[in-house]
């Protein structure tokens, strides 16, 4: 079992362990480890004077909220001093001289980066193979096939490997279309995608901006509401950042249920789905039945459509987003004897293949004939979808799903990206309607191997949804590696 | 769904994609497109498009001079630079 970050906290305060003693241990294990879940590792030299005044306010008595917990970040997040590449070729050189709006506010709240996670390229992927630094590799195994090496999920693969291996006590990862949850399930920890506008996208590098959003994974649920509170906050840097009231999370996440809680189940969810992943929601229900919990069937009238409006929204974001790379201001430059040929190379050779692809079916379902057949109707799809998830949650307070259709699959096994696509059918709707979504490991499937449930909550309604998923975690027990 | 010209695209995308590779995009970039178009069998005449999920979010803050990206900064990861310029090949005669 784990410490939690609570727990770790209460050993730095009495004095059990050191800020720095725990950073050794932190970065030891991660140096040694064959899971290729950092792309960038921090020595100890390099975050001396932090661990120091991290040290001096455990001894005054007056530590901050995170204060000293190594945390890893997704290597999207532009860190200010220390390299960040997106895991793509094209920004492999690329060190910002500013920091992320939400790695500041871990920064602000004593944490301490030990490195920087793998991921998918430009957060594009849901196995972490598309990364140009290589796959991460999940920790957990396949009980009847030990020898091969599973993906972690993606696009935070490297987050969710580093946190399930327990090389970092958390790590912050990103979530366009399902990129915390997805991952978080297949490694068997807890992964929160708050409401989009929730926490600042202000230096994270952009994918999809009416999509991407920040989140934790961690071991616990409650580790999640402590991460939240830092990173919670409005930001006049972020147009979409929402300036609604923030709540302590963490404060009241165990306490009882005092009212009854209704939780829709999508029958359409489960309609193909395997044995081990119906058992994940059917445990679930009895295990919170006893609580005042109230399970109702539901039905989308949208699931269908929801792949088909992401996969044209996501590129043509994508397309527009990633046009900034042009060898010109800043990352690879690849030579040519014009501008318009120094464009070329440089972002030819640049991206990788998804990427490339991505770009190209944002640029045609964006292009001239096909914009208002594509791109508009599938805004247009996109509030029919919001709006089935607001006619729902009229009756309900929260909608349990599966995260994933499957357990974590062999490296190199699925080729084809519809396939690949279809990973994310239980997390792209929620990304699309801009709800806050949270995975939670429920069990193992008969490979011996984490899956993962997922509570949707209603618009900005964290504190609620984090409580419900903190007593579905204690019922659930999950052994985590 | 008509033909993808894979040319054109990844011109319009200011890619250079390799001979040999673009058969292997043009057809990913067709069964892709064929797999979405499932969207154009929804009546969608009386709905607005969605930009931006929250709808309510635009904040008005003080009008206060920051410092922030200097030139040096801002030039610190330009593959060329000359002087305060990025470096660029010749674009006019």
């Amino acid at each position: 079992m784990k410490s939690s970050i609570s727990q770790i906290k209460d050993s730095l305060r009495d004095k059990k362990i050191s800020v720095e003693e725990l950073y050794d241990e932190f970065l030891i294990k991660a140096k040694s480890s064959k899971t290729n879940s950092f792309n960038l590792l921090l020595d100890k030299e390099n975050n001396i004077l932090s661990i120091k005044e991290s040290q001096k306010r455990y001894e005054n008595g007056n530590p901050l909220p995170l204060d000293g917990i190594p945390l890893g970040i997704k290597d999207l997040f532009c860190t200010k001093g220390i390299r960040t590449t997106a895991s793509s070729k094209i920004l492999s050189n690329f060190t910002p001289n500013y920091e992320s709006f939400v790695t500041q506010k871990l920064l602000d709240d004593g944490s301490i980066f030990i490195g920087k996670n793998n991921c998918d390229e430009f957060a594009m992927g849901s196995s972490n193979e598309t990364s140009f630094f290589g796959p991460v590799k999940n920790p957990w195994k396949n009980k009847n096939v030990p020898t091969d090496d599973l993906v972690p999920g993606g696009s935070s693969g490297g987050s969710a490997a580093a946190v399930a291996e327990g090389t970092c006590v958390a790590s912050m990862g990103t979530d366009t279309g399902g990129s915390i949850r997805q991952p978080a399930s297949l490694c068997g920890i807890v992964g929160l995608k708050p409401t989009f506008g929730s926490c600042s996208r202000w230096g994270i590098v952009a994918f999809a901006s009416s999509l991407d959003q920040a989140g934790p994974l961690t071991n616990s649920v409650e580790d999640a509401a402590l991460i939240l509170n830092s990173i919670n906050k409005h930001d006049f840097n972020d147009t979409t950042s929402s300036n609604h009231v923030r709540e302590d999370y963490s404060i009241g996440i165990n306490d009882k249920l005092d009212q009854k809680i209704k939780i829709g189940i999508p029958s359409d969810y489960l309609k193909d789905v395997s044995g081990d992943i119906l058992s994940q929601i059917e445990n679930t229900k009895k295990a919170l039945i006893k609580h005042n919990v109230e399970f109702v069937d539901v039905e989308f009238k949208t699931t269908e459509y929801a792949l088909s409006t992401y996969y044209i929204l996501a590129p043509a974001e994508a397309s527009s987003n990633l046009a900034r790379y042009d060898g010109i201001r800043y990352g690879v430059r690849e030579d040519g004897k014009s501008l318009d040929d120094i464009y070329l190379n440089s972002r030819t050779k640049g991206f990788g293949d998804e990427v490339t692809r991505r770009i190209l079916i944002g640029a045609y379902v964006l292009s001239a004939g096909y914009y208002d057949a594509y791109y508009r109707q599938a805004q247009k799809v996109r509030r029919l979808i919001k709006d089935d998830f607001q006619r729902i949650f009229n009756d309900v307070d929260f909608i349990l799903t599966p995260t994933t259709p499957n357990e974590a699959f062999k490296i190199g096994d699925k080729l084809d990206p519809i396939s690949m696509y279809k990973n994310d059918i239980y997390t792209v709707p929620t990304s699309l309607a801009g709800l806050p979504g949270i995975s939670i490991p429920s069990g193992l499937s008969t490979n011996g191997l984490p899956l993962g449930i997922q509570f949707i909550g209603n618009y900005f309604e964290e504190k609620k949804l984090l409580q419900i998923a903190a007593l579905a975690e204690k019922e659930l027990n999950f052994n985590g590696q | 769904m008509s033909d993808i010209d894979i040319k054109r695209i990844s011109y319009l995308a200011k890619l250079k994609l390799p001979h040999e590779k673009e058969e292997f995009y043009a057809n990913s970039l067709k069964d892709i497109i064929k797999w979405v178009d499932n969207l154009k069998m929804i009546d969608t005449s009386e709905t607005e498009p969605l930009h931006n999920v929250t709808e309510k979010t635009v904040s008005i803050r003080k009008d206060e001079i920051n410092k922030s990206n200097s030139v040096d900064d801002v030039l610190s990861n330009a593959p060329e630079r000359a002087q305060n310029f990025f470096k660029v090949p010749k674009v006019v005669e």
